[in-house]
């Protein structure tokens, strides 16, 4: 474990700027966001949680997978790769939803090329949480706010300066920058006091599927996709060409994957329009199951991290911390 | 790095000819430059009209009568419209082959059913084409093929090949006929009542929209096909065609790694219907 005070843990942050894209939380227009800090006077490290997830860093909003160049009738490809190596300071919550990015784009075969080359070149830097936060519940999903299982490094507070804990080689390739003294203290631990949410095993979810409640739950549902932009692991893309994007033209095509969302109407339709998931209720009933069934039985852990943003985002309040709490007592009514 | 270590990046060919089937169908051949690939009937493959995007499509050839890789293509949205507007000789991308194939190993020996209702007839097209090239293998073979209207049949020229194959027939309708019809006129479910093979050592295959498939099962449950004997093909308007893209799952399975040949058994305990 080391000590450090808060001057000194900035003046890291300006170190690794040299050989890093350094990506923390910081105010751009009034919201906290995850984002390219030039100086470390720009990174706020007193906060709750940002307004969006780090998973563009790994899954960008946008990404350019092909450049396709059309001369003379032949084709040529080029594929983007990142260029600098980053390193992002995040929440354990954020950390640990790469994993539920890396079950599905890296562990199950075929990997995702693109998420693989930024995701070997990212390193990140755990900021613990003192306690959890509204609407946060990670401590439901065997998490905690100190959770270091998904970090390199992990920062704690400590009274008005630091502790930093070395959790990964990758994390230790970091330190050189760091003044810092080595000190014999045990790990902090954060406040895990909060409300506990049953959450139902992923066995116990097929028998739920037909429920009257799913479409309940989705009478007020806008199926505005707000939810699946902000949630850390929802990780559905679409892939198109542009030939209008700025550095695009016939002869030099971009061919763009970006995000998507299984909330869209559209999104499930197939060639000549039928859509087995007409309604939103299906949709949103899709989108947990998702998280809380499917995931579970293919990569053997949730793929919901706990962070709220979801309830905190939603503009008819649609909560999924309470549809959990609904599901569980669904599940033991019909048990009783 | 090349398309072995990135499965979004596609193979490049050449379009070095397309038929009319039909209406705003297609056949198009593409020959992969320089690469080649090995495919199985049922599988598919993305294709690409650089600039508008690329799009899947189900595998219509058998790589031991042809070079090309053929796909039947409907003019429908912005990529197969694009498809459609290409010169002889334009570069294409492919990508594949993907998913499952047909048990075709398994069904040997067996009587073959095969119901093909438009466009989705395409991709049974190499099951026939596999089962008349090695005909002492496989049982009889009844190919029911359906179409809204006459000039939406396709493989039209096939049809006398299909006919004069040993121990094969070939069963025609539409939904609606035209002046020159003389065929059978109505769905492919009341052909296939008509047709009324037997479930005894059968194997029934159909590809057709969802709602065909459907009422396929019905009859042919009917007509005494067990879960296991009735295999179909699924589709999706996929992204990826690797399982990470989301668009197709069904429940806790993905069309593009699990499918698109799926038995009805398996599809009947999806957590989600494909209709």
């Amino acid at each position: 474990m080391k000590a450090t005070s808060r001057s000194d843990l900035l003046a890291w942050l300006d170190a690794l700027s040299e050989q890093y894209t350094v990506i923390a939380p910081r105010m751009v227009d009034g919201e906290l966001l995850y984002r390219p800090v030039h100086a470390s006077d720009e990174v706020v490290l007193d906060f709750e949680r940002t307004r969006l997830s780090a998973k563009s860093y790994l899954l960008p909003e946008t990404e350019v997978i092909l450049e396709i160049e059309r001369q003379e009738g032949q084709v040529t490809l080029g594929e983007p790769r990142l260029d600098r190596d980053q390193v992002i300071l995040l929440r354990p919550c954020d950390a640990r939803a790469l994993r539920a990015l890396d079950a599905l784009l890296l562990d199950r075969p075929p990997a995702d090329a693109y998420y693989a080359d930024r995701r070997e070149k990212t390193s990140l830097i755990g900021l613990a949480c003192p306690q959890l936060w509204d609407d946060c519940f990670c401590t439901s999903l065997g998490s905690a706010p100190d959770d270091a299982s998904a970090v390199d490094v992990m920062v704690y507070k400590d009274g008005d300066a630091h502790l930093v804990e070395v959790i990964t080689g990758k994390g230790r390739a970091l330190m050189d920058g760091l003044e810092a003294e080595e000190v014999e203290r045990p790990t902090p631990h954060s406040d895990r006091s909060g409300e506990q949410i049953a959450v139902l095993a992923p066995e116990d979810w097929p028998g739920l599927f037909d429920e009257a409640y799913w479409h309940q739950l989705a009478e007020r549902c806008l199926s505005c996709h707000a939810c699946t932009y902000v949630c850390p692991t929802c990780r559905c893309f679409d892939v198109r060409d542009d030939t209008t994007a700025a550095g695009a033209s016939y002869t030099h095509i971009q061919r763009l994957r970006a995000w998507d969302s299984c909330m869209a109407s559209a999104y499930r339709r197939i060639a000549g329009g039928h859509n087995p998931r007409p309604d939103k209720a299906q949709r949103l009933r899709n989108r947990y199951y998702c998280k809380f069934c499917y995931s579970p039985s293919d990569f053997g852990a949730v793929a919901c991290v706990g962070c709220g943003r979801c309830i905190e985002v939603c503009p008819v309040g649609v909560d999924i911390a309470e549809m959990l709490a609904n599901v569980a007592a669904l599940a033991k009514g019909r048990s009783a | 790095m090349s398309e072995r270590d990135n499965p979004l990046r596609p193979l490049l060919g050449t379009l070095v000819d397309t038929k009319d089937l039909a209406d705003d169908i297609k056949l198009f051949q593409i020959e992969l430059n320089g690469d080649r690939f090995e495919y199985q009937p049922g599988q598919f493959a993305f294709v690409s009209a650089f600039g508008v995007g690329e799009a899947p499509f189900g595998l219509a050839s058998v790589s031991s009568r042809t070079p090309a890789l053929e796909f039947a293509i409907n003019r429908i949205g912005t990529v197969t419209s694009a498809l459609h507007g290409l010169e002889r000789g334009a570069v294409v991308g492919v990508r594949g082959p993907l998913g499952n194939a047909f048990p075709l190993d398994e069904m040997q020996g067996k009587n073959v059913v095969v119901l093909g209702g438009g466009i989705g007839g395409a991709p049974l097209r190499p099951v026939i084409h596999t089962i008349l090239d090695n005909r002492p293998d496989y049982g009889h073979l009844d190919i029911l093929w359906a179409a809204r209207s006459p000039s939406l049949l396709v493989f039209t020229d096939e049809y006398d090949d299909w006919r004069s194959a040993p121990d094969t027939e070939l069963h025609l309708t539409v939904d609606k006929g035209d002046s020159d019809w003389t065929g059978n006129v109505g769905l492919i479910t009341g052909l296939l009542e008509k047709a009324a093979p037997s479930p005894e050592d059968a194997v029934a295959i159909i590809c057709g929209p969802p709602i065909m498939i459907k009422f396929t099962v019905l009859t042919l449950q009917k007509l005494g096909f067990t879960a296991e004997q009735m295999i179909m093909t699924l589709e999706a308007k996929m992204k990826c065609g690797i399982g990470k893209c989301g668009r197709c799952n069904l429940g806790e399975k993905f069309v593009c790694l699990d499918g698109p040949v799926f038995s009805y058994a398996q599809v009947s305990h999806f957590l989600e219907s494909f209709v």
